[in-house]
């Protein structure tokens, strides 16, 4: 045995040595042997990359509608090797005859400075007769510099669902070893970052030399670039401007979902900000970061909020499937509910009604009672099982997930019955993104099966498999009489949602106003036509007053959508 | 006749030498790093370099504790240790797909930390106690079983992805394999069936890996990407000639030519100010430490400890020789760090834990 170690350290030895031998070797070719030659390439001829940027992925809507793509961009770049002894005279000069700020072309070297070799682009995207107008007259130090640039036809509109594409200078370290180079775009948040794998290309240039003046004295090598993928989305163009119309002014999210499939047709939130100033590096960005309405916020998946009503038919039908309820089942509502010293309220006297009438009017003393009746646990479990607390899986990053007080969670105080009858009506611990509650919601439309949210329909020519549904364990029979409810919100002259009616769409639905800090939050969220549902939307209004706010919103996103007949 | 030059004494002791040699290659590094982070003779990325300092502390600390540790302790945990790095590996794994569908990194108090790196010494255990065993167990228990539990590790690598690591873990296992057994030739028979295989490995492997492979092979296939580094890391190296440019005054360096100066082609800035002479130089500092290491291997009577050394002094070869190898443009550029030089947190710490390691097997 060890006989065989010791053979083995003496062979190790001699490969090691025999390998070192091999490196001295080298290193005495390199250093001594070719050294002198080594050292006039050094001194007098600089290699040199010219990048070629590789032009990134097209993404489509549902109809073909261009929603991002690449355009040729104008730039006006310098040398920093050649211009190192007059930087800031050339730049002065150069702001001059353009009539800039020399502090913006300065602020644009030192962002974009590489190395003394590699172009730095000072002046972004000017129109092509401009540009060559400033490269007659700075012959020797300018260079015309033409690079692609991403262009979003629906800036606003599309902002938080297609995100914006950046340098990738900043993230670098990070992204090296993945085959970034710091040149390259890559895709910040939205459809840009989700799918910047299919969308990037590969990025070519020619390798060149250049003596110590900067001129070309040989051409070395080639590469192509490779065009990104592109991709069509589950989006239509027209009724996600539909929906941006709709909802600008009021802080919020608006989302239209295919019931069956868990299509997304329009995802805005509101303020938005414009990506193609992110691209250009423009001033006004810091607008949108310091902002404290905070528009770079998807407030449709990032944020979460307490939803109020919109959470009774999930306790309804937790209810009737734990056979705890019937729909017959009344309650009597004088307007308010006391509990030891607490009252709770209601928004009107219901007297004694029913199920059925009890979600048409938003009553919430049948509610406070139904959580008395259920306990936290089985409306915390029902409210899991539709996909509340947890994400909803659609292909954008940075989703956030939302909380239901179910027993695993953690609590800053001691539950009390007060917390279960918050709980009954969304209030208290609920809080919920729109995507979430959306989903929950249509289930009721897509008879028990909860979909999973997607904008991705096709790359290239590869049609996406659509992602499959998962089955709630609920009654198709219980569903059907919470729908029956929901469409009595719309229908019924005493429904909280009776103001949609008349666009006869046949909707079906839930009201909720959310107590907050602030101004309560307005929400809406149904499908439509209630006899075999094909779409499902949710309305949410941060700080927006109350439900009919909301209702408004609702109610100019479908009469537009029926005007232009795209229903 | 190697035997006869390895074998002079010089009546230090293995230990004093390799702190000495150690002390050395502290001092290369850090100045080192200090010259690559320089740009058109303006300190750039100040932060890198504190950081590598506040590093080198941790390292040396980290020496003087394993120094303290019985080394038979790794000999009792080596299964639950390899255990608790293939969960690690898997955090990274699950963790990484959130953020931007790429990290190979959990961050650990601002620090980055690099668990593929940590995979190397915990491997090194696991093989030591697999092939110290006295019995034989013959082809299928001895070889192959221990192989596949490697591979696991190997292709949770890979996927991260960092071929480099994944490359040094099957080598190895080959190295302790044919230092432990009599029955080579299972061995050879292993690599006779990898080969047979790699066409469909080749499959497996991203885009850039696949291309980083061409360009060993044909240089001027991509000149743009790892082709151009290796394009200006001759120059750098060959313009370094004789004494080099001195210390700050290499012109590749400076002026950005070499992208990754300060981590894996830190050669290149050493050979570049300091030349022929500065490259020789530090070859010797790690033939001492590498023929240190096997002198006390050979010395040591336990099977487990032997093993040890082996795999510690084979992991410094493969590195060292890998990384100046591809600096030179005679080996693939797959990303391994240069020994004890370049910056990275995980790697230097890694080979302190090693030497820690090495100074307590002597000791006892």
């Amino acid at each position: 045995m060890s006989s065989s170690k010791d053979s083995f350290i003496i062979f190790l030895k001699r490969l090691y040595i025999t390998a070192f031998l091999i490196l001295c070797i080298s290193l005495l070719y390199y250093q001594i042997v070719k050294g002198n030659y080594y050292l006039a390439r050094a001194k007098n001829n600089y290699v040199r990359v010219i990048p070629e940027r590789s032009i990134r992925g097209k993404i489509f809507d549902r109809n073909g509608v261009t929603l991002a793509y690449d355009r040729p961009s104008f730039n006006i770049a310098v040398i920093p090797y050649q211009i190192k002894n007059n930087k800031e005279a050339l730049l002065g000069e150069l702001a001059k005859f353009c009539s800039l700020k020399i502090k913006s072309l300065d602020r644009n070297y030192n962002r974009k400075f590489q190395n003394f070799f590699t172009p730095v682009d000072v002046i972004a995207d000017i129109d092509k007769k401009e540009a060559f107008r400033i490269e007659e007259k700075f012959a020797n130090e300018v260079l015309i510099d033409p690079q692609p640039q991403r262009y979003y036809a629906f800036p606003y509109e599309t902002a938080h669902l297609l995100g914006y594409v950046k340098d990738a200078g900043s993230f670098y370290e990070r992204l090296k070893k993945y085959g970034y180079s710091p040149n390259e775009r890559i895709g910040i948040s939205g459809i840009e970052q989700y799918y910047d794998d299919y969308l990037r290309g590969t990025d070519g240039g020619d390798l060149i030399e250049v003596n110590s003046s900067g001129k070309i004295v040989g051409f070395l090598g080639k590469l192509n670039s490779a065009r990104g993928k592109d991709i069509y989305l589950t989006i239509d163009s027209k009724m996600q401007q539909a929906a941006y119309e709709s909802i600008s002014g009021k802080k919020g999210a608006l989302i239209l979902m295919d019931s069956k499939n868990g299509e997304i047709f329009a995802l805005v939130s509101y303020p938005s900000f414009d990506p193609n100033s992110f691209v250009k590096g423009k001033d006004e960005i810091g607008n949108f970061l310091n902002d404290k309405n905070n528009p770079m916020q998807n407030r449709a998946i990032q944020s979460t909020f307490p939803i109020g009503s919109t959470f009774k038919p999930i306790a309804a039908i937790a209810g009737l499937e734990e056979n705890k309820l019937k729909p017959s089942t009344t309650f009597i509502c004088r307007g308010k509910l006391n509990i030891g010293k607490a009252e709770f309220e209601c928004e009107n006297v219901h007297n004694e009604e029913d199920m059925h009438d009890a979600l048409v009017h938003s009553c919430n003393v049948y509610f406070y009672n139904v959580g008395i009746t259920l306990g936290r646990q089985i409306m915390a479990d029902y409210a899991e099982k539709l996909g509340l607390n947890s994400i909803s899986g659609i292909d954008l990053p940075y989703e956030k997930k939302g909380t239901i007080p179910v027993s695993s969670i953690k609590l800053k105080n001691r539950w009390y019955l007060g917390d279960t009858l918050n709980l009954s009506i969304g209030q208290g611990y609920t809080e919920c993104s729109p995507i979430e509650i959306i989903l929950a919601t249509n289930v009721f439309a897509n008879e028990g099966y909860l979909v999973k949210p997607h904008l991705i329909k096709k790359i290239d020519n590869m049609e996406i498999t659509e992602p499959k549904s998962t089955k709630v364990n609920v009654s198709l029979q219980n569903i059907s009489i919470i729908k029956k409810a929901l469409r009595g919100v719309v229908e019924s002259d005493e429904g909280t949602a009776r103001m949609l009616e008349p666009l006869n769409l046949s909707i079906a639905g839930k009201t909720g106003t959310a107590q907050t800090n602030g101004r309560p939050h307005g929400w809406f969220v149904g499908f439509f036509p209630e006899e075999a549902p094909k779409y499902t939307m949710c309305v949410f209004l941060e700080n927006g007053g109350s439900s009919y706010e909301a209702l408004k919103v609702a109610y100019s996103f479908l009469e537009k959508l029926k005007e232009q007949q795209l229903l | 006749m190697f035997n006869n030059i390895l074998h002079f004494r010089t009546g230090f002791k293995p230990a004093k030498i390799i702190i000495t040699c150690l002390i050395l290659l502290t001092i290369l590094s850090l100045s080192s790093i200090y010259s690559s982070l320089h740009q058109g003779g303006a300190f750039t990325d100040q932060g890198i370099f504190y950081k590598e300092i506040m590093w080198i502390i941790i390292s040396w600390i980290i020496l003087m504790l394993f120094s303290l540790i019985n080394y038979r302790i790794y000999f009792d945990f080596a299964y639950i240790l390899y255990g608790i790095n293939i969960c690690l590996l898997i955090a990274v794994d699950l963790f990484g797909r959130s953020a931007l569908g790429a990290q190979r990194w959990l961050n650990i108090g601002g620090f980055n930390f690099q668990p593929s790196e940590l995979s190397k010494i915990i491997t090194i255990f696991f093989l030591a106690r697999v092939f110290s065993s006295e019995v034989n167990k013959g082809f299928l228990r001895g070889v192959i079983a221990p192989f596949s539990v490697l591979m696991l590790n190997v292709l949770l690598i890979v996927k991260q992805p960092d071929l480099g690591t994944a490359l040094v873990l099957v080598f190895l296992f080959f190295l302790m394999g044919f230092a432990s057994s009599n029955k080579k030739r299972y061995f050879v028979a292993l690599i006779i069936a990898g080969l047979i295989f790699s066409p469909f490995a080749w499959n497996h492997l991203k885009d850039y890996q696949k291309k980083r492979l061409i360009v060993f092979i044909n240089p001027n296939a991509e000149p743009l990407g790892a082709g151009y580094t290796i394009i200006q890391s001759k120059i750098a190296i060959g313009s370094g000639q004789f004494f080099g440019k001195g210390f700050l005054s290499g012109t590749q360096n400076q002026f950005n030519f070499l992208p990754e100066r300060h981590t894996d082609f830190i050669f290149t800035v050493i050979a570049e100010e300091w030349g022929f002479l500065g490259a020789i130089i530090l070859l010797m500092i790690y033939i001492f430490i590498i023929n240190n290491i096997l002198l006390v291997a050979r010395y040591k009577k336990d099977n487990f400890a032997q093993l040890l050394l082996i795999g510690m002094a084979c992991l410094f070869f493969i590195h060292i020789f890998i990384n100046i190898g591809m600096t030179l443009g005679i080996l693939p550029v797959v990303g391994i760090p240069l020994l004890f030089i370049s910056y990275g947190g995980t790697h230097l710490l890694v080979s302190f834990m090693l030497l820690g390691i090495f100074l307590n097997i002597y000791r006892q």
